[in-house]
Parts: C-alpha cells; sequence; structure tokens
C-alpha cells in the first residue's frame, strides 16, 4: 500500500528539488541551535559571515565561531552556556560594521571587530528578604549552616524555589560535609539575584533601513522582557510577562510603532505593543510551542504535538497542517529579491520542509535532525540556507536561482491510498470442497475432535504435572514467585553465564535462597559452583554471573542446569536449562 | 584365489566404505611406497570422509558479518542489500508472517542463514544464535575448519597421512594425475588452505592457465581467504573455459557474500540459459529472492523447480509455508500432505500439517498430528510444538489448557520469546499486572527484534498509566514493525496525552 505513495513523492520530489549542494562537513562537531546562528556582513565588505555561538559539550568548550566560507577565521571562547545570538548595528560610524551580542546566563557579552567591547548585566533582582536575613545571620555567626539550611528548604518547600538566590539554591544542593566551607567562603559577599537570559532578538530604533541602528530585546527567567539601547546600554522599555519567554517575534520601529510577539512557557502568545503596558493574551495554542516565526501579518507557531498552525496578528486561527514528525526546529525564508516569503520546518526524521502559506512546496531529507538552521546571505550569494544536524554536521545549501515555487494544494482529493486494490486471496476450490466434507461429515468430525481434545488435555495435563515435580519451569507456580532467566556467552573455551532472577510478585520479598548447578564434571569447570542469593526485592532483576571453562577438546557440548534452591531444602523451586554451544579450538597463532 | 587387493581398495571407495579402502591403500603403500596408484586412492579415500559440498556450505562467522568491509555501499538503495531485507516490495510484514528470534521471517526449510538476519550488535550476535542451539562460528575461516581438521587427526593415531609442509609442491604441480587429488587432501582433510593455493596456483599455471578445474579451485582458496574480488575473477576465467553448474553456483555464492544480489540472480539466470531446468541453479535464486524477503517471487522460482523435480523436498516446503501464510492452509495442507508421501516422517512436518488442519477446518485430524509430533519431538523442537498446541487452545477459547501448554514450552526451551509473550497476555487478561509486565520484559529481553512484547509491554505501560515506558516501548515495536497499526495509533494516543498542558 506503501509503494505507490512513496512513487508520487519521489517524484515531486525530483520535480521540486530546489537547492543545490554547496558544502558538506559530516563532523563539522558544531552543537548549536537555531537561536545561535547568526549570517552578518562583518567587515562591511559585502562578504558575509556566518557566526556560530558553540555549545561545545555541555560544559566546557563554548565558543563563538566564525566562519568565512567553509573555513574557520574566528575562534573566541566563551565562559558560560550561550543562549542566543544576534547581529546589531549599534552606532552610525563608518564602515557599517555591525557588533555581535551572545547571551549567556544574566550577561551580554558584545563583540565589535570581532574582540570583546562591552559587558552587560541584567539588573539585579530584589532578593526575598527572609533569605537575604538568613544569610546575614550566618555573616553575623548567629545560626550555623544547619539551621541556614532548613531554613532555606523550608522557603524552597513554600513554592518560591524561583525566586531564590543562585548561591541558596547551590548550598541547598551541596552534601552535608560541604556546607560549613561553602557558607564560609560565600557568606561575607552580598547577596544578589540574578535572572538568566531565556531569548534574544533585535529591534529597529528609528529607522527601517538594513543597517539602521537596532535595540536589543531580551527575555528573561524572571518572567519579564527588556528592551535595551544600542548606545548606551540603559534598559529603554521592561515589561512583565505571566510566564517565561521562550520566543520573541519583533515588528515595526522602537520610535514609532512595535509590536512583540511573545511565546511563553505555558503555551500561549503574547503580544506587546507600543506604549500599551497591558500584556494581551493573543493565542492560547494548546500544545508546547517548539517554534514561532513572523511571516507578513501571520504568526506560524510550530507545536509540540506535530503541528504547524498559522495564526493572524489579532491571534484567530488561519490554517493549521500535520507533521509526519515531530518539529526540531523553524526558520523563515525571506527571499528579497523574488519577493518570497515562506517558512522552514526541521523534523525530526531527518527533513527540511518548505512551506509557503500551508502548501508543502519542497522536502530535502539530511542525515540527521536538524538543530540549527538559517537562511539568508552567506558569502557573497543571496540566497544560502544554513543547517546543523545534531550529530555535528554542517550542511551548507544554495537556493537555485531558477527555483520555482509552485503553490499547490497537494492534498485535495481523495488521498492515493483509496484506490489501490487490497490483495486479499481468494478462496481456493479446495477450500470449497473441504467445507462440502465438513458440511456432510460434520457429526463425525466434531466427535473426533472432542475426544482428540481430551487426550490432548490429559496428555497436557500429565507433562505439565510432571515438569511441575521436576520443578523444570523457569517461572515458578507456587511458592516463591520467582522467575530465571540465563544466558551463555562468549566462543569458548571460556564463557560466561548469566543468571537473571526476579520476584515477580507485587510485595512479598524472597529470602534464603541459593543458585546450584548440574553440570557434567569432566566436560566444564564453573568459578563459582554454587551462589548465595540475597534478599529479593519484587520487581528489580538481580543479575548473577559465572565463568565456565570447557576443559574438554573433543568439539562436545552439553547441558547445564541452573536450579534455585532454598536453604535446607532439596527440591529446586524454578529450574533452568542452558544449551551450551560447542566450545572453539583454541587457534594457536 | 583372492582379489586384486587394489581392485578390492577400488570396489570399496565406490561402495564408499573409505576406512577399509584406506586401510588397504596403507598395506599396499607399506609393500611399495611408490605405488602411486594407490597413493592417490588412498588421499581421495581420506578426503571423500570429510567431504563437504564447499556450495552448500556458507554460514557467516561473527567476524564476517560485524567486520563486513566487503559490501559495495553503506546504504544500500532498497531491495539491493541483503544485510537491509524487507526493503523491497513484496516482503511479508511481521504481522502475517512472523518473524524467527534472531529477525528474519520464518522459512519453510531450515538452511544456514535463514535463522539469523545480520545481527546489528556484537551482543546480539554473541548471543541470540550461540543459545538457539546452532552455533555460529567466531570466523569461518578458522573456527569450524579447524574443528574438522583435528577431529580428521584423531582417526590417524600415527600421524597424518601426508606431511605436507615437506611437499615438494612444484614436482607435484608437474603431475596432473597426482596433483588433484593431492589438492583436494591439502583442502578438504588437511585444511591447510595456504598450501593448496600455492599448489592451485602452480598446476594452473603448468597447465598454461587452460584448466578450468584449478581456476575454479584457486577461486575457492581465494573465497576461503576473504580474496572475494580475486576468487571472482577466477571463477569467471573457468567460466570462459568451460561452463559448469558447480561454477555458476561458486559465483553466486562469492556476490551474495560481497552482498550483491542482484548480481548473484543474473550470474544463476545466466547459467540457467546454458543448463536449462538445472533444480541447483534454480534453487540458487529462489534462496536469494527469500534473503531478499521476496517471498512472491521466490514461490515463483520455487515452482519452477517443482517443474523438473517434483520431489524437491525444499520447494515443497517452502511453496506450503508461504502459502499458509498467505491464509491458503488448505493448499498448503496439499504440499504437506506430499511431504509425507514421500517420506518425511518428523516433528516439524507434523506440527505443520496439525496448524494447517485446524486452520483449514479440518477439526478431526488436527490433534492427532499435534499429538504424533509430540511424541517425535526431541528437546530441541519440543517447545514449539507446546507454543501451537497453546495457540490451537486459544482459538478454542481454553485457556488454561493454553496457559500449561505456554508453560510446558518454557519448560521445553527457557529462552523461548513467544510463549513468554503469549503468557504476558494471558496474565494481563487475569488482572496480574506485575506478573505479566515480567513476562513482557523477558520476551523484549530474549527476543529484541520481535514487535509483540514491546506493543504489549507498550500496552500495558499506558493502562497504568506510566506513559515514559510506554512511549519507549512503543517506539521500539514500531523500529521492529514500522507498519503496524496499533503501534501508531497507541503513540497517537500517547502524544495526546504527553502533550497535554
Amino acid at each position: 500500500m506503501t509503494a505507490p505513495n512513496a512513487n508520487t513523492d519521489n517524484k515531486r520530489n525530483k520535480e521540486a528539488n530546489i537547492w543545490l549542494d554547496a558544502h558538506h562537513d559530516p563532523v563539522s562537531s558544531l552543537h548549536t541551535f537555531t537561536s545561535c546562528l547568526s549570517l552578518a556582513d562583518l567587515h562591511a565588505d559585502g562578504d558575509h559571515k556566518l557566526l556560530v555561538a558553540d555549545l561545545g559539550n555541555k560544559t566546557h568548550e563554548m565558543k563563538l565561531k566564525v566562519f568565512k566560507g567553509t573555513n574557520l577565521m574566528v575562534e573566541s571562547s566563551i565562559i558560560d552556556l550561550p543562549t542566543g545570538l544576534v547581529t546589531f548595528y549599534m552606532d552610525t560610524n563608518e564602515p557599517r560594521t555591525p557588533a555581535v551580542a551572545v547571551a549567556s546566563g544574566p550577561f551580554i557579552y558584545v563583540y565589535k571587530n570581532l574582540r570583546p567591547y562591552f559587558k552587560f548585566t541584567l539588573p539585579p533582582l530584589e532578593v526575598n528578604s527572609v533569605e537575604q536575613d538568613l544569610w546575614s545571620q550566618v555573616r553575623d555567626d548567629k545560626i550555623d549552616v544547619k539551621i541556614l539550611r532548613e531554613m532555606l528548604e523550608s522557603l524552597q518547600n513554600e513554592g518560591s524555589e524561583g525566586l531564590l538566590t543562585v548561591r541558596s539554591l547551590r548550598f541547598l544542593q551541596l552534601e552535608e560535609d560541604e556546607l560549613e566551607a561553602f557558607a564560609k567562603l560565600h557568606k561575607s559577599a552580598p547577596l544578589k539575584r540574578q535572572t538568566v537570559i531565556t531569548c534574544m532578538s533585535t529591534m529597529k530604533k528609528t529607522m527601517p533601513d538594513d543597517d539602521a541602528i537596532s535595540c536589543l530585546v531580551v527575555g528573561t527567567e524572571s518572567q519579564d522582557i527588556y528592551i535595551l539601547d544600542p548606545e548606551a546600554f540603559t534598559v529603554l522599555a521592561k515589561m512583565s510577562l505571566p510566564s517565561v519567554p521562550v520566543f520573541v517575534s519583533v515588528s515595526g520601529l522602537y520610535d514609532v510603532e512595535f509590536r512583540i510577539a511573545i511565546a511563553c512557557r505555558d503555551g500561549n502568545i503574547y503580544t506587546v505593543k507600543k506604549g500599551g503596558k497591558a500584556i494581551r493574551t493573543c493565542v492560547e495554542v494548546g500544545s508546547q510551542i517548539v517554534g514561532l516565526e513572523r511571516i507578513g501579518k501571520t504568526l506560524v507557531v510550530g507545536c509540540m504535538n506535530n503541528s504547524l498552525v498559522c495564526y493572524s496578528s489579532k491571534g484567530r486561527k488561519l490554517w493549521s497542517v500535520y507533521l509526519p514528525d515531530s518539529i526540531t526546529t523553524m526558520t523563515n525564508l525571506n527571499h528579497k529579491a523574488k519577493g518570497f516569503k515562506a517558512v522552514l520546518v526541521a523534523l525530526k526524521n531527518g527533513e527540511v520542509r518548505l512551506y509557503k502559506e500551508k502548501f508543502l512546496l519542497s522536502t530535502m531529507q539530511v542525515d540527521g535532525p536538524v538543530t540549527a538552521m538559517q537562511f539568508g546571505r552567506f558569502g557573497r550569494e543571496e540566497s544560502s540556507l544554513i543547517l546543523v544536524t545534531r550529530a555535528g554536521g554542517m550542511y551548507v545549501k544554495i537556493l537555485k536561482r531558477t527555483a520555482s515555487f509552485e503553490e499547490k494544494d497537494t492534498v485535495s482529493g481523495p488521498p492515493p491510498a483509496q484506490s489501490v486494490k487490497l490483495n486479499i486471496p481468494k478462496k481456493t476450490k479446495l477450500f470449497v470442497d473441504q467445507s462440502l466434507r465438513e458440511r456432510e461429515n460434520s457429526t463425525s468430525m466434531h466427535r473426533t475432535f472432542q475426544r482428540d481434545l481430551c487426550l490432548l488435555r490429559l496428555t497436557a495435563a500429565r507433562s505439565y504435572v510432571s515438569a511441575l515435580e521436576k520443578s523444570l519451569n523457569p517461572v515458578s507456580t507456587s511458592g516463591e514467585p520467582i522467575k530465571v532467566s540465563a544466558h551463555i556467552q562468549g566462543f569458548g573455551p571460556a564463557f560466561k553465564l548469566t543468571i537473571k532472577l526476579q520476584n515477580t510478585s507485587s510485595n512479598t520479598p524472597s529470602t534464603d535462597l541459593l543458585i546450584a548447578f548440574q553440570f557434567l564434571e569432566s566436560l566444564y569447570n564453573l568459578s563459582r559452583p554454587c551462589i548465595p542469593v540475597p534478599l529479593l526485592i519484587p520487581g528489580i532483576e538481580y543479575v548473577f554471573e559465572t565463568l565456565v571453562e570447557c576443559i574438554s577438546d573433543k568439539g562436545i557440548a552439553d547441558a547445564i542446569k541452573v536450579f534455585v534452591v532454598h536453604k535446607g531444602k532439596s527440591v529446586p523451586i524454578i529450574t533452568a536449562v542452558i544449551n551450551m554451544p560447542v566450545s572453539e579450538a583454541v587457534v594457536a597463532v | 584365489m583372492t582379489m586384486d587387493p587394489l581392485f578390492l581398495a577400488l570396489s570399496l571407495f565406490r561402495r564408499r566404505k573409505f576406512e577399509e579402502c584406506s586401510e588397504i591403500c596403507t598395506q599396499l603403500l607399506k609393500k611399495n611406497p611408490y605405488d602411486q596408484a594407490a597413493w592417490c586412492l588412498k588421499t581421495r579415500a581420506l578426503t571423500e570422509q570429510v567431504y563437504v559440498d564447499e556450495i552448500e556450505v556458507d554460514e557467516e562467522g561473527i567476524a564476517e558479518v560485524l567486520m563486513d568491509d566487503n559490501s559495495m555501499a553503506q546504504l544500500p538503495r532498497p531491495g539491493t542489500s541483503l544485510k537491509k531485507p524487507g526493503t523491497g516490495i513484496g516482503a511479508p510484514t511481521p504481522g502475517v508472517r512472523p518473524m524467527s528470534q534472531s529477525g528474519r521471517p520464518l522459512s519453510g526449510f531450515v538452511r544456514p542463514g535463514t535463522q539469523s538476519a545480520r545481527p546489528g550488535t556484537m551482543e546480539q550476535a554473541l548471543r541470540s544464535s550461540r543459545t538457539a542451539g546452532t552455533a555460529r562460528p567466531v570466523t569461518s575461516a578458522s573456527g569450524r575448519f579447524v574443528r574438522l581438521g583435528t577431529a580428521s587427526m584423531l582417526s590417524q593415531p600415527d600421524g597424518p597421512f601426508i606431511n605436507v609442509p615437506k611437499l615438494n609442491l612444484v614436482k607435484y604441480a608437474q603431475r596432473q594425475n597426482l596433483a588433484k587429488s593431492l589438492f583436494e587432501y591439502i583442502f578438504h582433510q588437511e585444511n591447510d588452505v595456504r598450501n593448496a593455493l600455492e599448489l592451485a596456483a602452480r598446476a594452473t599455471e603448468a597447465c598454461n592457465f587452460k584448466d578450468w578445474w584449478w581456476k575454479v579451485q584457486l577461486a575457492k582458496c581465494y573465497y576461503r581467504l576473504g580474496m572475494f574480488r580475486d576468487s571472482e575473477k577466477q571463477l569467471k576465467s573457468s567460466l570462459r573455459d568451460q561452463e559448469m553448474v558447480d561454477t555458476y553456483l561458486y559465483l553466486a555464492k562469492v556476490y551474495v557474500r560481497l552482498d550483491q544480489p542482484l548480481t548473484a540472480i543474473e550470474i544463476l539466470k545466466k547459467g540457467i540459459e546454458k543448463f536449462t531446468g538445472e533444480t541447483a541453479l534454480l534453487t540458487g535464486i529462489a534462496r536469494i529472492h527469500e534473503a531478499l524477503n521476496n517471498m512472491s517471487d521466490a514461490v515463483q522460482v520455487y515452482k519452477d523447480v517443482l517443474h523438473y523435480d517434483n520431489t524437491h523436498v525444499e520447494s515443497i516446503a517452502c511453496i506450503a509455508t508461504q502459502h499458509f501464510y498467505t491464509d491458503q492452509p488448505e493448499v498448503a495442507l496439499r504440499y504437506f500432505r506430499r511431504l509425507l508421501q514421500m517420506g518425511v516422517y518428523n516433528t516439524e512436518l507434523f506440527n505443520n500439517l496439525g496448524l494447517c488442519c485446524f486452520y483449514a477446518q479440518q477439526y478431526d485430524m488436527a490433534l492427532n498430528c499435534f499429538e504424533r509430533a509430540l511424541s517425535l519431538s526431541t528437546d530441541e523442537n519440543m517447545a514449539d510444538v507446546w507454543y501451537n498446541i497453546g495457540q490451537v487452545a486459544l482459538r478454542i477459547g481454553d485457556l488454561a489448557l493454553s496457559y500449561q501448554c505456554f508453560r510446558l514450552a518454557l519448560a521445553a526451551d527457557n529462552n523461548h520469546a513467544e510463549s513468554y509473550n503469549n503468557l504476558g497476555v494471558l496474565e494481563f487478561r487475569k488482572g496480574n499486572i506485575d506478573q505479566a509486565r515480567v513476562f513482557f520484559q523477558t520476551a523484549q529481553n530474549l527476543a529484541a527484534l520481535m514487535y509483540e512484547p514491546n506493543f504489549n509491554y507498550a500496552l500495558l505501560s499506558q493502562k497504568v498509566g506510566d506513559l515514559q515506558s510506554s512511549f519507549s516501548a512503543v517506539n521500539k515495536s514500531l523500529e521492529a514493525f514500522p507498519e503496524h497499526w496499533d503501534s501508531k495509533d497507541l503513540l497517537r494516543q500517547l502524544r495526546v496525552e504527553l502533550a497535554a498542558l
């Protein structure tokens, strides 16, 4: 049933392959996200560079990397994990070189001409008065660290965990014996509460030109949005949100009129306008938001329920498309020469899809989920697409100049599966003949069947009883509720025998058990011929191991029986039989 | 009057009494060490004792499977590789045709390689096939062949008959009458591939590269040494001199090893053009189709085989299996009965007959067959018979009987994953959630490539509210069987539940 579908898909892909492969480095070892990727004309020479804030390997090697063409040009270390990277013009000096802002923790590092230029720190937040009080008491040695910890824990349990300072949170994570030293080291420093930047964007200040001065728009963990002045780095405006912002999308000019759409962690999108202090809930998406792009006057939102939904600026739902896999990242494609705007969506199965409105224009397959992508001018090429995959591969693709963007509704009409005939085998003549026989001799057939069934039940019951008596089963039936499974690994002459025991009851632990073996002593040698078993807690699998050595070179094998027995009883509870493989001969080299 | 001893030895050789034949030759050689006839006969008698048909035996060792550097493409196109079978058209779904524990669709005829797909990990390679009773050798170059060699050493208390390292191979290569039997002796009895290769190389040179037989032998040596491209060259050159069925089969084998099944099929087809109706070649094609999971084509070729040889057991069994799994048990029943008439009399056949009778609604014969299967069964196949009886019991609604049967299957084979899975379902029905979970987990561990235990575990976890476990289990299930509708449906439900705010 899938074959015709796949065919048509292939055909469409061939027609609509609008990308040229410019560069592919499968081991670029970049680890980054869309928000940390940018393209900019750093030296005002018309050669656009690629800027990447690399997250390194989680704890170290965070770097700002600048690529000229496909070569790494500059690399500079970042102290903490970067959360966003933007380029913006902060002055009117010639030549027009943009500054780079990297958000990391509570700081924004600004680079000019690729040299550190300025570090902006977000204004500190108010410290909880109880917490302040506690630390000042510690400083004056009025209370000891244990009381401090208890008090802080009670503060934390009150639900104000997010409102504690980093120092208190770290203090609560420490082990008992480290508390004293930590408190001693930090108690004299003043208590500060800082927040963390979650997202960052830019907004033109007075002019809509490409190289006009821009303000920074920053969202923080403390549920605020700050707009920063690019020259003096002062806070121009601050707005509070009901939840933590994760994506911001800005339109308009700061001095004239602007509108910021903010996707928050509670699954809502809020909008902020100039002057309007009130935050408006624009949209309740109904699922977690994984991407937000503004196309013209509409907002395209990627949701965790594998859908792409479009809303008007008023918050009215315009359309929605369901995707075959979950979204990893989104970006917009703005082809200025053709006046063409669309949205690129990367999926977990390694597809990158191009959507114009709700119509799928093209699909491209890369060899892993894409975590970061950016469309724009790279080098001297106007329309390039940078893709970074989760495995660290980097692709550079160029949009074909001949690419045509036909909007066609691919979902119209009945689905192709409807016209495919199911391959149901016909009933054969033989079947009809046999059913005739069945109809004629139904009584005698039934009688024979019932007699045979009785006999079979008897045979089964007899074998079952004998298996029970010999405790041949790997799963116990009565008494101790345990289950055993045994595996053999290795080539020989040395093997490893792994025995897994599990208590299958819901709440009765088993005690006083032993594992014993039965084997041919002339053939095998066990390192642990008897294994004592500790208390078995229900539901957890216990693993026991022993080495088996084959001491015969005749190329014969035998079975090893594993018994689980109660201490002091001779009848095993359960048995597992392992058919040993033939041991490989020792090959003399 | 006594018979001429050499004539007697020849007669014994023809009657395949190799031990006695070689004894007489030994005595002749004691009298006259330079008796070439006796020497040659003894060599052949010793070779015949351990002779294995090189074309049939093809079991890849762990080293070959895991460290395969001969295949052409890492990401082959669908339907062109044996590494990822089932990507072509016409592959049976595991929902209709069950998988063996190592992830191949059940085949009608057990051959080396039908039971085990190429394992993905070292762990799988080490565990599944070895505990399934068939030991996979470490490498086919050393393990098994060395063992065969040592076994033959044991039977000769006074050392080997020919001391190969001391032979002057150049001299023997000149004497074509002796060289061929000497080569076979070195290759099969001594398993000394290097010396065999040297002898073959010198001999083929001695007859001016004109003798097709030596080229095939060279190819065999190259194949053993893992030099498949050289082997291919020799075989092709040999085919130019003289077309032989064996050579075609061997060339196809080389291509299969190079993971080029389509080329292998082409070679075999070329062979059929020359040798019309050669069942060995036809069977070769059918086997490759089957390895590619292309069952409909395989059955077509098997039918051609039956056209030329209507007592071909492998073809009958494979066609019958295919009919059984395409919902025509009554046709399968006919084929299996044909096998019975031909004198095949074993557990597997009665088991299959029983199943066919039951599903074709010939109830009066079904259970009788199972009883016979049970009485004939050995330790290895008893578990499967009990499992199938359990299935029949499930169909007639006798849950107590089926429970007993599955337990008996487990007693016979502790690693019978299917029984664990079905026991889990039965326990789940009874409401013993903990017990059911343990059974499903065990089945998952035993047969990672089966989708059923994963799906069942996901369903159970979802019912008790453990969405995270359910999600990971259902993903595993879809990995094993991507089109499984129920798994997809469950995944959709889980997505809704997980994405709920």
